[in-house]
């Protein structure tokens, strides 16, 4: 690919993203984002990736199945 | 027989107050617990049917829940065990061990559609289209698919995640790791082909 050819980048991606990482690995991944475009690229399209997938997704209650559980009621 | 004490009708209304109380808060809950169990199961119909399998089972069992603690998360805990229940794992889906790309593989594979050298992250984005990413979730492995859908379309933690299903964190975690890789992998086939 032609990026930077940071493994490490590309596998610290999903736990940077998820914020489990300690604060030590947060400052090297930042400061490795600023100085690399092809990975900083590529971090922010996963980020909006995971927005467009939890929005594509979505899909509202059929109408009338909050009545159907509603009726499930013993009160 | 004596006459119920004054105590022990003051309880038993209480009991009662906290059950509906308990079943008010269920129901508030429901629409964000079918966004995720849509995702669990192949068909808008399963989905219905389990949900209300689920609600069924939350109401008589109402007592078990501690208040306090996540409802949304122990709802889904009842629904998935049901879900398991009904013989998913039987008709568990084949064997197949996807050849595994790394985490860049989908953005790699979009940007070289692109004509650009150098295109902005969103024209990449702009080649997936909202189907092709309901399909492309309806594909993943189950195992996979339950944990993705639970962090990242139900939004639970890790913790949470692991609680619901089961399961320790540790597989949580591997699970959503290669269950993204699947997704995105299975997205950039749908994309490119």
């Amino acid at each position: 690919m032609m990026g930077c050819g940071c493994n490490d980048c590309e596998e610290m991606m999903q736990p940077y993203l998820d914020g489990v990482l300690t604060d030590e690995q947060v400052r090297e991944a930042k400061g490795h984002l600023e100085r690399c475009p092809p990975c900083d690229k590529r971090f922010r399209f996963e980020l909006h990736l995971r927005h467009f997938v939890r929005v594509a997704v979505d899909e509202d209650m059929p109408p009338g199945l909050r009545q159907k559980l509603s009726s499930l009621r013993s009160t | 027989m004596t006459e119920p004490t004054s105590a022990e009708a003051r309880r038993l209304a209480e009991v009662a107050r906290d059950r509906v109380r308990f079943e008010e808060e269920a129901l508030e809950l429901s629409d964000q617990v079918y966004r995720v169990a849509r995702r669990l199961v192949g068909s808008r119909e399963e989905a219905e049917d389990l949900m209300q399998d689920a609600y069924a089972r939350a109401f008589r069992s109402w007592q078990q829940y501690q208040p306090g603690t996540n409802l949304r998360a122990w709802l889904l805990r009842i629904l998935t065990n049901l879900n398991i229940d009904r013989g998913r794992r039987v008709q568990r889906s084949p064997d197949l061990q996807p050849l595994e790309e790394g985490d860049y593989y989908l953005y790699n594979r979009l940007e070289s559609t692109i004509g650009d050298e150098n295109p902005d992250e969103e024209r990449v984005l702009d080649r997936l289209s909202q189907n092709s990413i309901v399909e492309a979730l309806a594909e993943v492995p189950h195992d996979f698919r339950d944990v993705v859908v639970l962090v990242d379309i139900g939004e639970f933690s890790y913790a949470e995640a692991a609680q619901i299903l089961d399961i320790p964190v540790g597989t949580v975690m591997s699970r959503l790791h290669r269950g993204r890789r699947i997704l995105k992998q299975i997205l950039a086939d749908k994309a490119v082909a």
